[in-house]
């Protein structure tokens, strides 16, 4: 049994240089991404978005971009699309913001349709 | 390299001549924001010039020239007397970008968003259709008695 769910957890790991991990908490997903992210690679985080969602269709996907320090609107657009692939009344939780990520957000007007919180147990207790 | 153009009172500039390639984008915002602390902007300023700069080179590769990669594009960083000055120019299809800010914004729609930051992160935004392209000029000033303010938040 403990094999067989080891093998299912790993199966989730994609990593893409920009994930760098993945688990499962009930029906969230959690995600952690890393790196600066613009046009040249918000296509690749989309891919690897996508594919996540896809197979474990979580009703909640907690996005973790604490180690995020920079992205721009080609990757604000790759999160926002993020909220149009969880089921009706899931959610997509953004934690760990840094200032220039969070700052972002705040032009875009997104601060208030993404659940914004401090860290990964926050996002999962709301 | 660095010019002190002594045809204009006492200013510094920096260009860049990249190709229209996505990759490029962030090693023109690093050198933005580096020219940008010369310029005396704090850390907070520097990175939401930076952002303006990302924003209009990924304007270009998509819009000026519909997503080609290996076109021009020169960006010429000028210290100006209160800030600094970002020129970008483009030889491609001279489509306005403001032409599409028309319609009402739905924040669900990111589209958009790069001029958006640019208007509100920039004192001044002036786009000049060229015969060949476009001439985007961008200006910031630093702000007066504090070391930098907050745009957003």
């Amino acid at each position: 049994m403990m094999v067989e769910r080891d093998k299912a957890m790993s199966d989730l790991k994609m990593p893409s240089g920009l994930v760098t991990s993945v688990r499962e908490e009930g029906e969230a997903l959690v995600v952690c991404v890393s790196g600066e992210i613009d046009l040249s690679n918000s296509p690749k985080l989309r891919g690897a978005l996508l594919a996540l969602v896809a197979r474990h269709s979580p009703r909640r996907l907690v996005l973790n971009l604490g180690r995020v320090p920079y992205m721009d609107s080609s990757a604000v657009a790759v999160l926002v699309e993020m909220l149009r692939k969880v089921p009706k009344g899931g959610c997509v939780a953004l934690t760990d913001l840094q200032p220039r990520v969070k700052g972002l957000l705040e032009i875009a007007r997104l601060d208030s349709i993404f659940l914004i919180v401090g860290t990964e147990q926050d996002a999962l207790a709301k | 390299m660095v010019h002190q153009d002594s045809s204009v009172r006492s200013t510094y500039w920096v260009e860049l001549k990249i190709a229209s390639h996505p990759a490029n984008v962030a090693a023109a915002r690093y050198a933005a924001e580096a020219f940008a602390g010369i310029c005396g902007f704090g850390e907070m300023n520097r990175g939401e010039i930076g952002l303006c700069v990302n924003e209009a080179l990924a304007n270009v590769h998509r819009h000026a020239y519909g997503g080609a990669t290996d076109r021009p594009v020169t960006m010429r960083l000028e210290r100006t007397e209160d800030g600094m000055r970002i020129v970008i120019r483009d030889w491609g299809c001279g489509m306005d970008p403001q032409a599409s800010m028309s319609r009402a914004r739905d924040v669900r729609r990111p589209g958009g968003l790069g001029l958006i930051c640019m208007r509100e992160l920039m004192d001044e935004v002036v786009f000049e259709p060229q015969g060949d392209g476009m001439l985007l000029t961008m200006e910031r000033r630093k702000p007066r008695g504090v070391s930098e303010t907050r745009r957003v938040g």
